[in-house]
């Protein structure tokens, strides 16, 4: 449907016309790379930190009940924690009331802006903050069965700590890794809420982008939006299947070694 | 004999099913029906209202008031379905291409571009405007917003609802010297560096100020009474010489704009701004009262002028039940219902009724709600064609943003 | 590492966690139950219940809150019935192509909704499931499912092939060693699902107004077109009761789990 409107051509046109055009848009260049920039930034601190904090966590709670915690983001839609990252980080935000009342501050326009700032710091804040919890859930149980012994014995082996997290800890978490930052890579890349909330007016995200093409100036655009949407599926869809097929050889190369062991 | 034309009604609709010809059928009967029938019709019937649902007071106006008094009055119950114009008419066009005969929205509420959207793609009733008696009564043939939308031919698509103006609202604290003119705002905002800005023209807020400063920069206003390509090749760089002699003094220095008017008003409910806008020219006093705006804030029409808008009701092509339809917005231009409108506490927004055509009694309480008028009469603008909309949307971005 | 020094750690850990996931939560309740609360006051000043009092003021809201509960509900459900035997396939059973068919099984959340959304609508109306409950279910399961057999897929991953090997060496039927050995060991897997599906679904909009028309209201349909108002106090106000209904139902869920785990472990 979307993909047979965006080939859709007036009089002698060739059939990809809308993509050529595409590929001469100032507008849709910019906002390709705003959006691959914060997708990229915000899936990858996402994942490192909350690695770390999975890495801590399993270390002290053997028990899972506290790490309810660190579920609660999850349970926070997105457009909300977009919200509440407003209600801290804007200019005339809680943070900027606190530091105003410490005395750092005599106008509200001194507070740094975090928020519809062209570097989309605020978008990429609220997608970690809401990413973290995704990526302890899928990690922790990977650390919870994960098998203890191998650590010791690379420890003994005289291994300082990164030589026993590359040994022991990375071959299992890898792939699910891999996987994580795929879904939440092309899932930000996607999504419409945060960015139309805390973004700016240029360059925007790909997704606000779309909307705009969509529903203003007559509908004139929507071919092009159209275009741009298939675009952006096609690229997921390959990296989906690149990333898949990856981590499956890696997960069949590294089951084989330890039934060898 | 009440409940009987209705059940023949109903009986025939279920014989033919969603056969298009019977459809066509039934409206047609509908249109040359006459109006004590269109009454009986609509007797028993569930009509379902699809119009934008953010604001606490409309809704109200909506839930508590023009509701019950349907349900009494007519027997016509009322559902308000919160959506967004553009989503329901996305959603409409969708039916329209699957055939899909009875939709479920029987009364939109809709203006300029989103009006030409819909009418240009038959998503519309048809020409039912003047079969509602207090079109004749209370409003008449005369007034321009009954005939053209934003430069649409409106051709009974549509019967208007509401009309307001454009005006400033700005924080007494901050602002001592108000400004009286467009030119002075402007000079304002240079002096006062990041305390003013507006809202992207995607915006209809937005759009509407930019509509003020092409009314600026045209000496005469009739110069841009129909769609002028001509005066916008002369005079459009002025327009954006303008804009953009300014914008290192607006909010973030002009780096970005609010996306639309929901946060333009959050910054200057926050304080970060000291000037906010917006059409309907009393909205300030509901959301003071609410505690979202300072109880500081001023509203002032700065010269030339304030546009005004018109927003309307319609029927779409599939509504299933056109008769208590056409009974609701017949009701909605009522007097009575046009006078609660403008209660502060609920709505409170201009009226479109022709106010020479009520009674005194009905005069005196229009006044009691509004006070004295805040736009004086010589300072209405017509509103412009919907394609200076377009043609500000189109250039705006990359005139003054990626500058 | 001493017992004093874990013990720190933890509650650091913790206190951390606060801070950082909780109580930005608490600020937005603040801001629902305050009155004309502005820079630079860093407290509310003064307390009111009027975004309360709209939300709950409004006539569709507990019909709203009961079609969300409910849609959201049959969806966990759904996904489960449907994602497990998907899941456990795609985890036990190596073929080739297999990357693609999962890649193919990832399409929803990879694919944006715009660009489906008026394709999906003509397809629903021709199957005749727009503008009632069922449809909405229906088109809730596309967002979900992918995200379902995800995670249980990694968690048959982790469960090894021996307990089951064992249980069917017990002579346990394979329905038995089902729901006394996989379910108890899949828990986690299990939860993590049913709220992600909960969550999803609860915050859908665009599909639900599209397909559910407007007839089928949601929370996020009344809720929604607040963000586009200036309203703080009742966009917060809606924010906290959406916050709480999947704390609810995480409650809820982990009581029937435990019920479910205590009647299995009894001889």
């Amino acid at each position: 449907m979307a993909a047979s409107d965006s080939f859709a051509t007036e009089g002698n046109q060739p059939f990809f016309h809308f993509y050529l055009e595409l590929w001469r848009n100032d507008t849709f260049l910019s906002a390709l790379r705003v959006s691959v920039w914060v997708a990229f930034i915000s899936t990858t601190m996402a994942l490192i930190i909350g690695l770390f904090l999975t890495r801590a966590m399993f270390r002290l709670f053997k028990r899972d009940d506290w790490k309810f915690i660190a579920w609660f983001p999850m349970l926070i839609p997105h457009f909300v924690a977009a919200y509440i990252c407003f209600l801290l980080f804007a200019p005339s935000g809680w943070f900027s009331s606190v530091v105003f009342q410490i005395g750092w501050l005599e106008t509200m326009s001194q507070f740094p802006v975090f928020v519809n700032d062209p570097m989309y710091l605020g978008v990429i804040l609220t997608y970690v903050w809401k990413e973290i919890p995704f990526v302890i859930l899928m990690l922790l149980p990977v650390y919870q069965e994960m098998d203890l012994r191998y650590e010791d014995v690379s420890k003994t082996l005289g291994g300082n700590r990164w030589t026993v997290f590359k040994t022991v800890e990375l071959p299992w978490i890898w792939p699910i890794s891999l996987e994580v930052f795929l879904i939440l890579f092309v899932f930000v890349l996607g999504a419409f809420e945060v960015p139309a909330l805390l973004g700016v007016t240029f360059p925007k995200m790909i997704p606000v982008l779309a909307y705009d093409w969509f529903y203003q100036a007559g509908w004139v655009n929507r071919p092009l939006a159209q275009a741009m949407m298939v675009i952006l599926s096609l690229l997921a869809i390959v990296a989906a299947a690149l990333i898949l097929t990856f981590s499956q050889r890696w997960r069949y190369k590294w089951a084989s070694r330890r039934d060898d062991s | 004999m009440k409940k009987i034309i209705p059940m023949i009604g109903l009986a025939t609709a279920f014989l033919y099913g969603c056969n298009s010809s019977a459809e066509e059928e039934q409206h047609e009967d509908l249109m040359d029906a006459d109006w004590d029938e269109v009454i009986s019709q609509a007797e028993g019937t569930e009509v379902s209202i699809y119009m934008w649902g953010g604001d606490d007071g409309v809704n109200r106006y909506i839930d508590d008031y023009v509701a019950p008094a349907l349900e009494e009055d007519y027997d016509v119950t009322l559902n308000r379905i919160p959506m967004d114009a553009p989503d329901f008419l996305s959603k409409l066009m969708t039916e329209k291409q699957a055939d899909q005969e009875t939709g479920t929205a029987d009364i939109l509420w809709i203006n300029g571009e989103n009006f030409r959207n819909a009418k240009n793609n038959d998503l519309l009733y048809g020409d039912f405007a003047f079969k509602l008696p207090n079109m004749d009564e209370y409003i008449g043939d005369e007034p321009a917003f009954v005939h053209t939308d934003m430069g649409t031919e409106i051709e009974g698509h549509q019967v208007p609802w509401g009309n307001v103006q454009f005006a400033f609202q700005y924080n007494a604290d901050m602002v001592e010297e108000p400004p009286t003119t467009i030119d002075e705002l402007i000079q304002w905002s240079i002096d006062n560096p990041g305390q003013f800005t507006y809202p992207n023209v995607t915006d209809f807020t937005g759009n509407g100020f930019l509509r003020h400063i092409l009314y600026d920069v045209a000496d005469d206003p009739a110069a841009l009474e129909t769609f002028n390509e001509e005066w916008l090749d002369e005079n459009g760089q002025e327009i954006w010489d303008r804009l953009n002699a300014f914008e290192d003094s607006l909010w973030r220095d002009g780096q970005t704009y609010p996306e639309s008017l929901s946060q333009l008003d959050q910054l200057y409910a926050n304080g970060e701004l000291a000037f906010t806008m917006g059409f309907n020219e009393h909205r300030a006093d509901s959301l003071i009262e609410d505690g979202v705006f300072p109880p500081s804030t001023e509203t002032v029409v700065l010269e030339p002028g304030s546009v005004s808008n018109t927003h309307y009701l319609s029927i779409p092509f599939n509504s299933p039940e056109p008769a208590g339809a056409m009974v609701a917005i017949n009701f909605m231009i009522s007097a009575d219902a046009q006078i609660n409108k403008l209660d502060p506490s609920m709505w409170g927004e201009g009226t479109v009724l022709d106010v020479s055509r009520l009674t005194d009694e009905q005069q005196e309480e229009m006044e009691a709600y509004i006070g004295p008028p805040v736009v004086e009469q010589e300072e209405i603008l017509a509103e412009l064609d919907s394609k200076y909309h377009d043609w500000i949307i189109e250039n705006w971005e990359r005139e003054v943003v990626q500058q | 590492m001493t017992r004093k020094r874990k013990l720190w750690m933890r509650l650091t850990m913790l206190s951390l966690f606060m801070l950082i996931f909780v109580a930005p939560v608490i600020l937005m309740f603040l801001k629902s139950v305050s009155f004309g609360w502005s820079w630079p006051d860093w407290r509310p000043t003064q307390f009111d219940l009027r975004g309360w009092r709209v939300v709950f003021g409004d006539p569709r809201i507990f019909s709203s809150l009961w079609n969300t509960i409910l849609i959201a509900g049959v969806v966990v459900m759904l996904n489960f019935i449907i994602a497990t035997p998907a899941a456990y396939a795609l985890s036990r059973f190596h073929f080739r192509g297999k990357a693609i068919i999962e890649s193919l099984l990832m399409l929803p959340i990879l694919i944006p909704v715009l660009a489906i959304a008026m394709g999906l609508h003509l397809t629903m109306i021709r199957l005749g499931l727009t503008d009632q409950v069922l449809g909405v279910i229906f088109i809730h399961l596309l967002p979900t499912l992918p995200y379902a057999i995800r995670v249980l897929k990694s968690g048959f991953d982790r469960l090894k092939n021996e307990w089951e090997e064992q249980g069917a060496v017990l002579g346990a039927n394979s329905q038995t060693v089902f729901w006394t050995v996989m379910v108890p060991l899949m828990t986690p897997s299990i939860r993590s699902t049913a709220v992600l599906v909960f969550v999803i679904s609860l915050s859908q909009y665009v599909l639900t107004a599209i397909i559910g028309g407007g007839t089928v209201s949601t929370l996020p349909m009344i809720y929604y077109p607040f963000f586009t108002s200036a309203d703080e106090a009742v966009i917060a106000s809606f924010s906290v009761l959406f916050a709480l209904l999947p704390i609810m139902f995480l409650i809820l869920f982990e009581i029937t789990l435990r019920v479910y785990l205590r009647v299995i472990k009894r001889p």
